[in-house]
C-alpha cells in the first residue's frame, strides 16, 4: 500500500492521458499508456478511471494531472 | 546514444493490389527532414507523380506523426497528411490534433503511413501493432462520421484511434473532410474526397508498444522546467475552462457556453484541452450532444446568418457528420442563392428554396450535396464546378476565392476581420490555400504594439537580422517603424513547420509556451540527433522549400497567388499598421518580400538554384 489514497473526479478528466504517460515512464522507462497502472477510458460525455492491481499509489499520476481529475490524500494511519 | 522518439517504421499500403509492407524508417532521411510534417512532405514529394489527378488511384495519401508524439511533452499529438488536394489542385497538407490517433499510431510502431491505389470495394485499414489488414467496410459505407467512429469503437474497444469520412467524402464532394476520432478535422481542400476516391472509409489504429527518449536525464530536466512554466501561467485555468471561447467571447457568449458545456476534451498529452463536448440545454434540440474541435466551430452558421445558436449547433452536427467543410458549404450555398436571385438558376428547378439562415433549408441542401441530388450534384463540385456550369456571368456573384476556395477571414468571408496580417496573407501563400491559422504570429491579434513583435519573432526562430528586415526603423530613434507582413509570414511558416515536424500543436493556447530554441533542445533530447537552433532552422527551411518545389512541379505560379480582386473592393482590407486601405501594389510587394525572405526568386516565387543547393535539395 502506498502513501496516498488517490481520489478521482471523472467529470474533470479531459482524457489527456498525462497520468498514464508518466506512470508508464516511471515504471518502464517507456511512454506507453497501455502499461500504465492507471487506466482512463473516455467516451463522448463519460469517463471512467481505474487503477490496476500493480498500482502502489505512489501519486505520480496526480502530480502530472493538470485538470484536477486526480487528488492525493495522505492515509489516515500515517497522519 | 540510441535514437529515440521515432517508432521506427513506415507502413506502405497498396489498396489496388491489397499489398501491405512495413519498411524501416530511413533515419538519415528523418534527420534531414526532422519527422512529422517535414518527413510527410518529403515522402509525398517522392511518391506523388507530377500532374496526378487528385482523385485518381495514383494520388497517394501520406500520413505522419512527429518524433515528440507519444511522449509526455505538452500537446504533442499532432497528425499531418500530405496529398494532392482536389479543390486547390495543389500538393497540400491537412493537419489536426491527433486526439488518440497520433500516439496510438506511434505505439503501433509507425511514424508514417503511405496509402496508394484504389480498393475495388469500400474498405477500412486496420492497424493493430504488426497486424495490418485491409478490411471490408461495406457495413460502414453510407454512415456518417459519428456512426462510423462509434461502430469501430464498438468493434475494437477504446482506446482506438479512428480517421473516418462521412457520406460527403464517399460521394467525392470537393469540400469534404476527414475527421480524427470524430473531433479534429483533416480537411479544407477536399481530403475527404481523396479518401473516398480510394474507397477508403477509414483507418483505425491500436498500439501497445511504447516510445523511448534518447537522453532521459536531459529530457527530465527540460520537461519538468517547462511543465512548471505552464503550471505557473496565470491564465491556465481560464484556458482550461473556456478553451477558444476565451479568445472569441464576441462569437460565443461565455454564459451561453457555460450552460451547454458538458466536458472539455484534450488530445493526448495536452494540459489545456481545447476541444469540447456540449449539450443543447433547451428548445427543440434539447439533449443533442455534440463533440467538436471547438465550440467556436458550432457557431459558424451564426456567422452566416443563423439567429438561434441551438439551430446552429444542430446544423453543424449535420455538416460534421456528413464530413463537410463548413466554410466552403456556406460559401457555395451563398453563391447558389445569388445565382437563383439573379436568374442564372431557375427557381422552378429547385425542390427546396435556398435560405441561408434556415436550418431546414441548409440541412436539405447539405443532403442534396452529399448525395449529389439535383443541383446538389453541381454544388458538390465546389466553386470550380459551379463557375464552369454557369459561366462568366456567375463569377461576379462569387465570394472572394483563393486557389478556388472560400477564405474564412476577410471582407466577404465568415469572419470579417479587415486588418491584413500574416494569417490573411497566409491564406494566399500557403500552397494548400485558405485554412485556419498558419502557425502563429503577433499579427493574429489586432493592433498589437510593434514593440512586442521582436520577442515573439525570436520565439518563432527568426534571427536578429531578419527581425530588422521585418520591422525596419523599430530600433532607430526618430524613425517611423514599419511592418513587412510578407517577410514576417516567412517566419510564421517556418514556425508552423517547426511545430508540425516535431508533432507539437499549433493552437495559440499551447504554442505560446514553446520557442524555437527549446524545440531544438527537446528534439535533441528525445531523438538523440544533434540539433541546435540554427540546424533546426535549416532543416525546417528545407521542408517548406520542398513543399514549394512540389507545387512548382505541379505548375503553381505567381498568378495563382494573387490576392482576389474582391479583397480590394470596399470595404476591403486595411494595412495592419496604418489601417489605410490595402491596394494591389502593396499586396504584390508583400508577396515578393515573402519570396525574397525565403531566398526564392522575388518575381516568380521559384526557389533559386543557390537556395536549393544550400538546403541540400539539389538532385545529383
Amino acid at each position: 500500500m502506498g502513501n496516498y489514497d488517490i481520489q478521482v473526479s471523472t467529470e474533470s478528466c479531459t482524457g489527456c492521458l498525462r497520468c498514464q504517460l508518466v506512470c508508464s515512464d516511471l515504471y518502464t522507462e517507456t511512454f506507453n499508456p497501455s502499461t500504465a497502472r492507471i487506466q482512463v477510458v473516455t467516451s463522448s460525455a463519460d469517463c471512467s478511471i481505474h487503477f490496476t492491481e500493480a498500482c502502489n499509489e505512489c501519486g505520480v499520476c496526480v502530480d502530472h494531472c493538470f485538470h484536477g481529475a486526480l487528488q492525493k490524500m495522505k492515509r489516515e494511519a500515517e497522519k | 546514444m540510441t535514437v529515440g522518439g521515432f517508432a521506427g517504421s513506415v507502413l506502405y499500403v497498396d489498396l489496388t493490389h491489397g499489398k501491405i509492407e512495413k519498411e524501416p524508417l530511413d533515419l538519415a532521411l528523418a534527420e534531414k527532414f526532422i519527422g512529422g510534417f517535414g518527413l510527410t512532405v518529403k515522402l509525398a514529394y517522392d511518391t506523388i507523380k507530377p500532374g496526378t489527378d487528385a482523385l485518381s488511384p495514383d494520388n497517394p495519401i501520406v500520413l505522419g506523426v512527429g518524433p515528440l508524439v507519444g511522449t509526455n511533452l505538452p500537446s504533442t499529438s499532432r497528425l499531418y497528411v500530405a496529398t494532392k488536394l482536389p479543390s486547390s489542385e495543389t500538393i497540400g497538407w491537412c493537419g489536426g490534433g491527433g486526439v488518440n490517433f497520433g500516439y496510438l499510431l506511434k505505439n503501433a510502431g509507425y511514424d508514417h503511413v503511405v496509402i496508394e491505389g484504389r480498393a475495388d470495394r469500400p474498405v477500412y485499414l486496420k492497424i493493430i501493432d504488426d497486424e495490418v489488414e485491409i478490411c471490408d467496410a461495406g457495413y460502414l459505407w453510407g454512415r456518417g462520421v459519428e456512426q462510423t467512429c462509434e461502430a469501430l469503437w464498438k468493434g475494437f474497444g477504446r482506446p482506438t484511434g479512428v480517421i473516418s469520412i462521412g457520406q460527403a467524402g464517399e460521394n467525392l464532394v470537393l469540400f469534404s473532410m476527414a475527421f480524427i476520432d470524430r473531433l479534429s478535422t483533416l480537411g479544407r481542400g477536399g481530403f475527404g474526397a481523396v479518401m473516398g476516391s480510394k474507397n477508403l472509409k477509414g483507418i483505425m489504429v491500436k498500439g501497445s508498444r511504447g516510445i523511448k527518449v534518447a537522453d532521459r536525464k536531459r529530457y527530465k530536466t527540460l520537461s519538468e522546467t517547462f511543465l512548471q512554466t505552464i503550471r505557473d501561467y496565470p491564465y491556465l485555468k481560464e484556458w482550461q475552462d473556456l478553451g477558444l471561447v476565451k479568445s472569441f467571447p464576441m462569437i460565443v457568449p461565455e454564459e451561453t457556453y457555460k450552460r451547454m458545456k458538458k466536458r472539455r476534451v484534450a488530445c493526448v498529452s495536452c494540459p489545456i484541452g481545447c476541444k469540447d463536448v456540449v449539450e443543447i440545454p433547451d428548445g427543440d434540440f434539447q439533449g443533442l450532444l455534440k463533440c467538436t474541435s471547438s465550440v467556436l466551430n458550432l457557431y459558424t452558421p451564426v456567422l452566416y446568418g443563423f439567429k438561434d445558436y441551438r439551430e446552429s449547433i444542430r446544423c453543424m452536427a449535420t455538416l460534421d457528420n456528413y464530413g463537410l467543410d463548413m466554410f466552403e458549404f456556406f460559401g457555395v450555398m451563398g453563391l447558389a442563392k445569388a445565382l437563383v436571385d439573379h436568374g442564372l438558376i431557375s427557381k422552378d428547378s429547385l425542390d427546396e428554396e435556398i435560405i441561408i439562415d434556415s436550418l431546414q433549408s441548409m440541412e436539405i441542401w447539405a443532403r442534396n450535396i452529399c448525395y449529389r441530388e439535383g443541383l446538389g450534384h453541381i454544388l458538390a463540385g465546389g466553386f470550380k464546378a459551379i463557375l464552369m456550369e454557369f459561366g462568366e456571368e456567375a463569377k461576379k456573384y462569387a465570394p472572394p476565392l483563393v486557389k478556388g476556395m472560400h477564405p474564412y477571414a476577410g471582407p466577404g468571408c465568415a469572419i470579417s476581420w479587415d486588418l491584413f496580417g500574416t494569417m490573411e496573407l497566409g491564406q494566399v501563400l500557403d500552397p494548400r490555400g485558405p485554412h485556419v491559422g498558419s502557425g502563429g504570429s503577433p499579427t493574429y491579434f489586432a493592433k498589437r504594439p510593434l514593440e512586442v513583435f521582436p520577442r515573439h519573432l525570436t520565439r518563432m526562430g527568426a534571427p536578429k537580422e531578419a527581425i530588422e528586415r521585418i520591422l525596419p526603423g523599430l530600433q532607430s530613434p526618430g524613425q517611423k517603424p514599419e511592418l513587412r507582413v510578407g517577410r514576417l509570414l516567412r517566419y510564421s511558416h517556418r514556425w508552423f513547420s517547426t511545430l508540425g515536424s516535431l508533432g507539437i500543436c499549433v493552437r495559440a493556447a499551447i504554442n505560446r509556451f514553446y520557442n524555437a530554441a527549446l524545440c531544438a533542445q527537446f528534439y535533441e533530447a528525445v531523438t538523440g540527433i544533434n540539433t541546435d537552433l540554427s540546424e533546426l532552422g535549416r532543416r525546417v527551411d528545407r521542408v517548406w522549400t520542398l513543399l514549394r518545389m512540389a507545387n512548382v512541379r505541379e505548375g503553381l505560379d505567381r498568378k495563382a497567388e494573387a490576392l482576389p480582386e474582391k479583397w480590394f473592393e470596399a470595404p476591403g482590407f486595411k494595412d495592419y499598421l496604418t489601417e489605410k486601405s490595402l491596394n494591389r501594389q502593396e499586396s504584390e510587394e508583400m508577396i515578393e518580400d515573402y519570396y525574397e525572405e525565403w531566398g526564392w526568386d522575388r518575381k516568380t516565387g521559384v526557389p533559386t538554384a543557390q537556395v536549393l543547393k544550400e538546403l541540400g535539395l539539389t538532385e545529383d
